[in-house]
């Protein structure tokens, strides 16, 4: 347990240079306490700095995720990610929660643990299971670092006071539990596995269309339980939310969007312009405005090579 | 005399007003009219995709293009008057009972295809996309909240 610093060990030389040694010791002192606070400070240091890059990442992640367009109220004054948007689907009117940390109406209470655990396994804290118009079936994809980067960012919110209403649903719903049925029949939980055979383009553009941006949640048909019907991938859903019909966007030529060039698919996502001169309405130019027209060009490149590489489904004809 | 001009003045406008809107066009034609208007500026903002984005090479067209969503741009606020909501239209009524928030909407296009026009002139590439994406954002803010969904 012999210390190796030449101030402490070399007794002898403690007669013949007292004041250097006393210096030494000094000197040995001062780096000391310069290293403990260094090593104390520095992790504080990157670690807030990894926190302000997971915040800044976050926040696009929240665009690329469509957060805002459900979980903000359709009030022109609305706060975003304060929730209280009323989602009418087929199986009643759910009130979307306020994401703001405030302790009280929002998630203030939630760990960063929470929040993934909902995103991905569609579990409240308290256990209960959330009904599938949060989509969290695509959101299960996402990769720890996103969930985490998202966490960050929602932690980070100014903290707002929104009660929310209780959601106006059928009664065979009422009781969460039903939902652990629906999830045995619906939901496969799991992270998104890059497929090797495809390139990296077409790879992000999956990620983003199948989990984070759930494009599939409204563009796919569902079944009688509300589960999507993923053999008709993104061929348009009849009854959409608030029962809107949500466009075919498969390679179809005619009813979907197969004579759509990648580069018209990229000017629609960033200025909800159609190929023809007209500008979406509807639902999906809320989504342009808060998701698509705030990716990196790459990112809509990559929407559009997916979308592209997409078969027309096979169904019969009318 | 000054005492009776008021009188007058207001049973004009109590006549004319009834008379103007008798005398004005048919309600199925001016809705015809509009959705002409409508399809011209979607043609023209086709034709300058085609060639904003280097698809064609017609660079000299791109003035007129322009130049004719400025003008079409300006004709919308006169394009919805009263009883036009009913017929062979996708104008929700709820463009008459949200005049001020519609209006705003109607403005922010002529403002902004005024922008695109000068810009385009002025061979501003992103003076033009700047403008561009101020022109979508009106006609998609008009069409989110005040045109029927396709059906």
């Amino acid at each position: 347990m012999k210390t190796a610093d030449p101030g402490v060990r070399k007794d002898s030389r403690r007669p013949r240079f007292p004041h250097r040694q006393t210096t030494l010791v000094g000197c040995a002192h001062v780096t000391a306490l310069l290293l403990l606070t260094g090593v104390c400070l520095a992790p504080g240091l990157s670690r807030a700095a990894d926190e302000r890059v997971a915040i800044e990442r976050g926040q696009y992640l929240v665009h690329a995720g469509g957060c805002l367009t459900c979980h903000t109220a359709d009030r022109p004054d609305a706060i975003p990610l304060a929730g209280g948007r009323a989602l009418e689907t087929p199986f009643g009117t759910y009130y979307t929660p306020n994401l703001t940390p405030d302790a009280a109406t929002g998630l203030g209470a939630w760990t960063k643990a929470d929040i993934g655990r909902a995103l991905r396994d569609g579990v409240a804290p308290d256990g209960s299971y959330y009904y599938p118009v949060f989509p969290y079936p695509a959101y299960t994809g996402l990769s720890d670092s996103d969930v985490a980067a998202i966490a960050a960012f929602l932690r980070n919110l100014k903290p707002v006071r929104q009660v929310i209403p209780d959601h106006e649903i059928p009664w065979y719903l009422s009781n969460r539990v039903v939902m652990w049925g629906w999830n045995l029949l619906n939901f496969t939980p799991g992270r998104y596995a890059p497929d090797a055979s495809r390139n990296a383009a077409w790879n992000r553009g999956a990620y983003l269309v199948r989990h984070l941006g759930h494009c599939g949640e409204c563009h796919t048909p569902r079944n009688a339980l509300g589960g999507l019907d993923r053999t008709q991938e993104l061929a348009g859903n009849p009854g959409g939310p608030d029962g809107e019909k949500i466009p075919d966007i498969t390679q179809d030529k005619t009813s979907g969007i197969g004579n759509w060039s990648e580069d018209e698919i990229v000017l629609f996502l960033e200025y909800g312009v159609l190929p023809d001169g007209d500008f979406a309405g509807s639902s999906m130019s809320d989504v342009i405005s808060d998701n698509t027209a705030k990716l990196t060009t790459e990112d809509r490149l990559a929407i559009a090579a997916y979308l592209k590489a997409l078969d027309a489904p096979d169904r019969p004809r009318p | 005399m000054r005492r009776r001009a008021l009188p007058t003045l207001l049973a004009c406008i109590a006549l004319n007003v009834p008379f103007v809107a008798w005398s004005a066009t048919a309600p199925a034609d001016a809705i015809k009219y509009r959705k002409a208007v409508m399809s011209a500026m979607g043609a023209h903002i086709g034709a300058f995709m085609l060639i904003n984005f280097g698809k064609v090479e017609h660079q000299d067209h791109l003035k007129a293009h322009t130049s004719a969503l400025a003008d079409l741009g300006a004709e919308v606020k006169v394009l919805f008057p009263a009883g036009t909501d009913t017929g062979d239209t996708d104008a929700l009524p709820l463009i008459w009972k949200e005049q001020d928030q519609f209006k705003k909407l109607v403005t922010d296009l002529e403002t902004s295809s005024a922008k695109l026009r000068d810009a385009a002139a002025a061979n501003d590439k992103a003076g033009t996309m700047a403008a561009f994406k101020a022109v979508g954002e009106a006609c998609k803010g008009c069409h989110d909240r005040y045109r029927k969904a396709d059906d």
